[in-house]
C-alpha cells in the first residue's frame, strides 16, 4: 500500500525525537513508548488530511502532545496551573558567579559538568505547562509559532510561560549542582 | 544597570531564540558590545540553552522502529 510506505518513509525518522520528548513528558519508558505507539498510529490513520508541503514534524509533535494531555490530565484532578514565585533573570549565572567570584570562565566549567541525568532530572521537574514549551523549545528547537500551533495557546502565553520555565529550570538545575558539589558551597 | 540593561534582559530568550527582528536584534546586539555584564551573562545562556539541547535527549529502545512498523502494518492489513 503506497500510503503506508510513504508513511513510513517520511514519519519514522522522527520516531527517536518523539520518544525522546515523550519520556520527558511521562517521566517513565514505558509510558513513553505506549504515547509514541499511540501517535504513530493516529498519525496513520490521519494521514490523508496531512497536506504535504506543510511541516510533518511539528504535525506528528501536535499529536504526540494531544496524546500525553489527554492520556495524564484524566488522571490529575486538576492541570497543575501552579505558580512557581518570583524567580531572578539570569538565575544560574548570578548564583554561579557569587559562589565563584572572580575567577575566569569558572560559570562554563560548572556547565560542563552538568550531566544529561541533571538536565533530565531538572526538565522533569518542571509543571506540566512549563515543561512542554521549555521541551519543545530548548530541546526540540520549535520556534514560538510551532510551539502555540503544537500546544495549542497563543503565542504570548508560549513567551511568558518559556520564559518564567526556564528560570524554574535554571534554579533547579542550581540545586543539582549544589547537591553534587559542583559550586564551591555546601548544599 | 541601565535602560539598555533592563532591555536586553526583558529579551533574553527572544534573542536567543531567534525571534525578533532584524532592528531590535541589533539594538540589544550594541548594547552587549558596550556592556561587560550583559555580554558575559548571554553567553552564558546560549552556552546553557546548547548543554540542555544535547544532554535532555534519551535513545529509544532499538525494537520501537520494528513495533512501529508492525502497528502500522496491522493496521493497514485490517484497514484495506
Amino acid at each position: 500500500m503506497a500510503e503506508q510506505a510513504n508513511f513510513e518513509r517520511d514519519a519514522m525518522q522522527y520516531a527517536p525525537q518523539l520518544y525522546s520528548a515523550a519520556l520527558r513528558m511521562a517521566r517513565n519508558p514505558a509510558d513513553a513508548e505506549d504515547i509514541v505507539q499511540e501517535t504513530f498510529l493516529k498519525a496513520f490513520r490521519a494521514y490523508h488530511t496531512f497536506k504535504e508541503g506543510t511541516n510533518l514534524k511539528a504535525w506528528l509533535y501536535r499529536i504526540l502532545t494531544n496524546t500525553y494531555i489527554n492520556r495524564y490530565r484524566k488522571q490529575q484532578r486538576r492541570p497543575s496551573e501552579v505558580e512557581l514565585g518570583d524567580l531572578q533573570d539570569f538565575y544560574l549565572f548570578r548564583r554561579l558567579g557569587e559562589q565563584t567570584g572572580a575567577e575566569p570562565s569558572a560559570e562554563d566549567s560548572v556547565l560542563d559538568q552538568i550531566v544529561d541525568a541533571d538536565v533530565k532530572e531538572a526538565l522533569e521537574s518542571l509543571p506540566e505547562h512549563f515543561r512542554l514549551p521549555v521541551l519543545l523549545a530548548d530541546v526540540e528547537g520549535f520556534s514560538y509559532k510551532e510551539i502555540a500551533q503544537i500546544i495549542d495557546i497563543p503565542i504570548g502565553t508560549v513567551m511568558s510561560r518559556l520564559h518564567r520555565g526556564r528560570k524554574a529550570l535554571q534554579q533547579k538545575l542550581w540545586s543539582l549542582a549544589e547537591e553534587r558539589g559542583l559550586t564551591g558551597s555546601g548544599p | 544597570m541601565s535602560a539598555g540593561c533592563d532591555h536586553a534582559i526583558e529579551y533574553v530568550y527572544n534573542y536567543l531564540d531567534e525571534e525578533l527582528t532584524w532592528a531590535h536584534r541589533m539594538r540589544i546586539r550594541w548594547h552587549l558590545r558596550h556592556c561587560d555584564h550583559c555580554c558575559s551573562a548571554f553567553e552564558f545562556e546560549t552556552k546553557l540553552k546548547a548543554v540542555i539541547r544535547e544532554r535532555g535527549c534519551d535513545e529509544p529502545p532499538p525494537e520501537l522502529f520494528d513495533r512501529l512498523h508492525a502497528l502500522i502494518q496491522q493496521e493497514a492489513e485490517e484497514t484495506s
